[in-house]
């Protein structure tokens, strides 16, 4: 009866040893670091949300061949040292990808995640994260801060009837997220044949901007690009409003969203925003599925976005574990992703994602979308040339 | 302070840094404890304790300064961006040594330290704070626009150090780099507060005519001290430069430079070793917080958002609290309860 026992005893760890192994190879281990609660939470927590659903709409629907993702989301609200102390957990966990948010993670994160070998896609847009030179690991699912900004500057100058240069006042705030894109488009409206007005600076966390706004209607700007935040861009936009300028405004992706008419107030009419996603409900072939996980109940932009992101992802940890044969790494994920070339969002983004192993902007169009009576309406995509001297720029 | 009973025969035993054998023994088992700390703990603890050495480097140059020398700084983030730029731009875009790199830095920003220190011969107190508040700003506004040299508003990535074929590459082999440094740097520091310099510099804070009246050249100390404070701001930027393998203008803003004060504050002025106690309690007592909010979180998800939000309130009461019942500090509590034991049961 004892040896029995030992047997029944020993069989069962051996099934367990077993079944535990091949629970292990039935997950994929992916870090997600989101902003829920942080200063950018307001948009974090969309973002983060459509990243999260798309993943459980994945492991309901048979995950990565069979494997289920096992992503925890982090809240690091936007702290970087959290992020880091979380990267450290996600590293020892052996991750093979992150799901990351903004500027303060992505940024602290660069020199590790290429040291490590761990690709990083999140929504930080600097066009410095498209060169691989730079940032081998890094990867974003939305035209770059410059691109858009050059999309905005085309898409005005093509409809600009009158014989004289346009003025145009580039209005941001003076950290790194503003400052990015500004050399770039300066250089292109240049290019355009506008003319470059003296730049203002309006921070993020600005409550009142009448000194800039009143400096813009003394130089008599035609347009005028706002690279700030929800926060600062309606504030720009009401004392633009009360001033009684002219100014037509265009913000970069982060400057309009849905909360902006609650802003605003009404300022924003006819202001545009260069967006990297499509609206909710608009008509294309991939809104069908994100209405049936959202249960048809309306999502801002930032969730289109997360949820793109997390597809992208999804795509490549399918192709890294078919080409590796199951044992997937961080490389095999980086490799896959650069092997996309037009992988269709169904009309979720702009443009087709094409990354390189030299290259990586997903596309280069943008979303020119309009504020009408409170509502984002697309006016148009305006699709940009690949051009190898705007990479990382 | 001396204790009833504990006196000392000749001017060399009174001045010694560890006083009694017993100090000395347990000074020496703490640093073999941290040789083997690497191999104890996680990646993630082993990363926040490398944090807390480098943040030991910045705060004994931040307490030289302040603690020491009566000046307060506003500045010491910038500090830190200088010495982490410069070892930047000499390993990365220049492809020097990091050996070179980090010595480079620590010179580098004692130079920058004793320019900013020049208003520090007429301004006192408050408007000195101010004075180097200024210097925090124009630091700043040169990381993100001097384009060029710091790689503007991306950044530089810099790599980790090597000698030979070795690359210090992994946390633990890093670590030991900058566990030596802040060792060799924190014993310099309180060596450094036992010799002629030293004690001009407490002259200089205790009362500076006095001070002035005893042949104390109160420009030379002052701007002294600032170049010996940013020394240890520069080295201790670089090796956290090079420890992210990334330098951008975000890290070093004012937020950071209100931290360090708060570490020497509430380690202790003018104690060294209260400029360890605080680097630790500062850079712990966050990671403490997240750890009790998530084990809230999890216990009672009502409550996860709303704990994650007041982790900063707690962090904020928490300093209040310590400041009114510890006004001295950390390294005086200690003191405190050392002496406590050390008389027990006999107190007086």
């Amino acid at each position: 009866m004892k040896r029995f026992l030992q047997i029944a005893v020993a069989v069962t760890c051996t099934l367990f040893l077993l079944s535990g192994v091949a629970l292990a190879a039935g997950t994929i281990k992916v870090g997600h670091l989101a902003d829920l609660t942080g200063p950018t939470g307001d948009v974090g927590k969309p973002y983060a949300e459509g990243v999260q659903a798309y993943k459980d709409y994945v492991n309901a629907h048979g995950g990565i061949n069979g494997k289920t993702i096992d992503m925890q989301m982090f809240d690091y609200a936007y702290n970087k040292d959290k992020a880091i102390n979380q990267y450290k957990k996600y590293k020892e966990d052996k991750v093979v990808a992150i799901e990351g948010w903004g500027t303060g993670d992505t940024e602290a994160l660069t020199g590790f995640v290429s040291a490590d070998k761990v690709p990083y896609i999140s929504a930080s847009y600097s066009a410095h994260l498209t060169d691989p030179k730079k940032a081998p690991y890094n990867f974003f699912c939305a035209a770059d801060y410059t691109t858009a900004l050059r999309a905005g500057l085309l898409y005005l100058k093509e409809n600009w009837k009158e014989k004289r240069a346009p003025k145009i006042v580039f209005i941001y705030p003076n950290v790194p997220y503003g400052i990015a894109p500004i050399k770039g488009g300066k250089e292109y409206a240049k290019e355009l044949g506008y003319e470059i007005l003296n730049d203002e600076n309006v921070d993020l966390k600005a409550i009142e901007a009448n000194s800039q706004m009143l400096s813009v209607k003394n130089k008599k700007a035609d347009f005028g690009w706002i690279g700030g935040t929800t926060g600062s861009t309606a504030v720009i936009l009401k004392d633009a409003r009360k001033l009684g300028l002219s100014t037509r405004f265009f913000s970069n992706i982060w400057g309009i969203d849905e909360s902006t008419p609650k802003l605003a107030d009404g300022a924003e009419e006819g202001a545009l925003v260069m967006a990297g996603s499509t609206t909710y409900g608009a008509k294309v072939p991939g809104m069908k599925l994100l209405e049936q996980i959202t249960r048809n109940k309306p999502q801002p932009t930032p969730f289109i976005r997360g949820y793109v992101s997390m597809m992208v992802l999804v795509e490549a940890l399918k192709r890294a574990d078919k080409a590796t044969k199951g044992n997937i790494t961080g490389q095999s994920v980086k490799d896959a992703l650069e092997t996309f070339r037009d992988f269709d969002t169904g009309g979720l983004t702009p443009g087709k994602i094409t990354y390189t192993s030299t290259d990586h902007r997903p596309f280069m169009a943008v979303n020119i979308i309009q504020m009408v009576k409170g509502k984002l309406v697309v006016k148009k995509t305006m699709v940009l040339p690949r051009k190898a001297e705007w990479l990382g720029l | 302070m001396h204790y009833c009973g504990d006196y000392r025969t000749s001017y060399e035993k009174d001045m010694e840094i560890l006083q009694t054998p017993v100090t000395k023994a347990f000074v020496a088992a703490f640093f073999l404890f941290l040789l083997a700390w690497p191999f104890v703990v996680k990646s993630e603890f082993l990363w926040i304790t490398m944090q807390i050495l480098i943040a030991v480097i910045g705060a004994v140059g931040l307490n030289i300064l302040t603690g020491f020398t009566g000046q307060i700084s506003l500045g010491q983030g910038a500090f830190l961006g200088v010495g982490a730029y410069t070892s930047a731009y000499i390993t990365a875009k220049m492809g020097l040594s990091f050996w070179i790199g980090v010595p480079a830095a620590g010179v580098v920003t004692a130079l920058a330290g004793m320019i900013f220190g020049i208003p520090s011969l007429r301004l006192k107190g408050l408007y000195l704070a101010i004075a180097t508040l200024a210097s925090q700003f124009i630091l700043e506004w040169i990381f993100l626009r001097w384009e060029p040299v710091t790689g503007g508003s991306f950044g530089i990535v810099v790599p980790r150090p090597s000698i030979g074929g070795f690359a210090f590459d992994t946390d633990r082999s890093y670590y030991y780099i900058v566990l030596v440094i802040a060792a060799v740097m924190v014993l310099f520091a309180a060596n450094l507060m036992r010799t002629r310099t030293g004690r001009a510099f407490m002259a200089v804070r205790d009362h500076y005519i006095s001070a002035e009246i005893m042949g104390i050249n109160l420009f030379k100390y002052r701007i002294l001290s600032f170049a010996v404070s940013s020394f240890y701001a520069g080295v201790a930027g670089a090796l956290y430069g090079h420890s992210l393998r990334y330098v951008s203008s975000e890290q070093f803003n004012i937020g950071v430079s209100i931290v360090y004060l708060a570490m020497i504050i509430i380690g202790g002025l003018g104690s060294i070793l209260g400029s360890i106690y605080g680097a630790v309690f500062m850079i712990l007592l966050p990671k403490l917080l997240t750890v009790v909010t998530t084990q809230l979180g999890t216990s009672f998800p009502g409550i996860a958002e709303l704990a994650i939000a007041l982790e900063q309130g707690i962090f904020g009461a928490i300093i209040i609290l310590f400041l009114i019942f510890e006004p001295d500090g950390l390294a005086h509590r200690w003191k405190m309860i050392k002496a406590y034991w050390k008389l027990y049961p006999f107190s007086y």
